[in-house]
């Protein structure tokens, strides 16, 4: 009777150190998680997290950020997809989102809705995920509206050095090179940061005439050149040094019209 | 330079290019794999020839999509040549040839056959005028693209469960 009793109780001391090392083991895999961002329980009913300070490097003043590089991966539904960044006059933002990071969700929503965004007129939007290696595509795509292009992409996270989600670049497309970079706790001081950076560069668009079907610049004189030359005016034409108003108006002054 | 594939369609894209490779969702019958390559950038609502992204396009800009048709179209003449077509010459290229005529613009269109499937590729230059600076761009694109055999979806090649 007294080996059962001695028994039982070893066995019980037993199960409740196993029981307690189980229950500290798991309040370690919750604090690490917590750690990383990663929610626990409902997110609505969780407190707000506390505004973490706008790190994002001012385009003007700050130190060279280098040269940004295409951003080329998949898509959520296994398509191929490649952004250069610098192949317009326009800036790009590049959004580096996770699926899963609770900091990002109302980036996911912003990034996709330029109207609530309010960012300036031919800023680019670009939303890149890891891979399909780090991230389930169909998490992905579930968060993915089609407005704006998701690649996945984790060589593009290790090409701009992106140290966590969220974190955001900003490239000019007339240089190629990022002109700010970091992170932003809400969208309202992302914009800012987008417009200040617009504001710094100036007005005056580019020098690419996109959307413009005006010619400019040697495309307009190898236009004109053409012409020319299949009106049989060629180079040393005389018509082409006119000293007089008479050489070129043999048949006297046009009238403007009204 | 980055390089993207899918579908079979493999493309190492020249600088200052941008591109992507998508099938897009059947609503009626079969889709193909389409590949649309542009030296700006390209929309995601835009047609598969480009239609909503040439009217984007500057003077120094090119725009190219390869397009695949279904396997009916193997074997018939207008599939008749074999392989991409290479070294395009600035005659190559029209403006009667674009499929939507914007001033100022040209464009070529071939059809052909290649490893097994039928492509046409048809490429736009911003400005006809450009076209002695902007044709080697599109070769350039043209010899970057690997097209391999399609992939028959047979079920005993999926994975499966032990």
């Amino acid at each position: 009777m007294v080996a059962l009793v001695i028994g039982s109780t070893f066995v019980v001391l037993l199960l409740g150190i196993l029981v307690a090392g189980l229950l500290r083991s798991h309040a370690d895999i919750l604090r690490a998680l917590h750690d990383l961002g990663a929610g626990v329980g409902d997110p609505s009913a969780a407190p707000a997290p506390p505004p973490v300070p706008v790190t994002f490097t001012p385009p003007a003043g700050g130190p060279e950020l280098g040269a940004a590089p295409a951003v080329a991966g998949v898509t959520p539904t296994g398509d191929a997809r490649a952004v250069a960044v610098d192949n317009s006059d326009d800036f790009t933002l590049l959004g580096f989102l996770s699926s899963g990071c609770t900091g990002c969700a109302a980036f996911w929503d912003a990034l996709q809705d330029p109207g609530r965004l309010q960012l300036p007129d031919r800023t680019r939007v670009v939303i890149v995920t890891k891979g399909p290696d780090r991230e389930i595509p169909a998490e992905v795509q579930a968060k993915a509206t089609g407005r704006v292009p998701v690649v996945m992409s984790t060589q593009a996270w290790l090409d701009y050095q992106v140290p966590g989600s969220p974190f955001f670049v900003l490239v000019d497309g007339a240089t190629g090179r990022k002109v700010g970079q970091g992170v932003a706790s809400q969208v309202a001081q992302l914009t800012e940061l987008v417009r200040r950076a617009e504001h710094d560069r100036g007005h005056g668009g580019g020098t690419r005439g996109r959307g413009d079907t005006s010619l400019a610049g040697p495309a307009r004189e190898a236009a004109a050149d053409e012409v020319l030359a299949a009106a049989g005016i060629l180079p040393g034409d005389p018509s082409l040094y006119p000293r007089t108003l008479d050489d070129v108006f043999p048949h006297g002054h046009p009238v403007p019209a009204e | 330079m980055a390089t993207i594939g899918a579908h079979g369609i493999t493309a190492r894209l020249p600088a200052g290019f941008e591109g992507r490779i998508f099938v897009r969702p059947a609503t009626v019958g079969v889709t193909y794999p389409v590949g649309q390559f542009a030296t700006f950038p390209i929309p995601d609502d835009i047609g598969d020839f480009g239609s909503g992204a040439v009217t984007l396009m500057g003077p120094s800009d090119v725009f190219s999509t390869l397009f695949e048709y279904g396997p009916e179209s193997v074997g018939t003449a207008l599939f008749a040549r074999q392989g991409r077509p290479d070294a395009l010459t600035e005659s190559d290229f029209s403006p009667m040839t674009l499929r939507r005529g914007i001033p100022g613009q040209s464009g070529t269109q071939w059809f052909f056959t290649e490893s097994g499937r039928p492509f046409a590729f048809y490429a736009v230059l911003g400005s006809h005028a450009q076209r002695a600076v902007l044709v080697p761009h599109v070769n350039t694109l043209l010899s970057s693209l690997t097209l391999s055999p399609a992939v028959t979806d047979v079920p005993a090649a999926r994975p499966r469960w032990n």
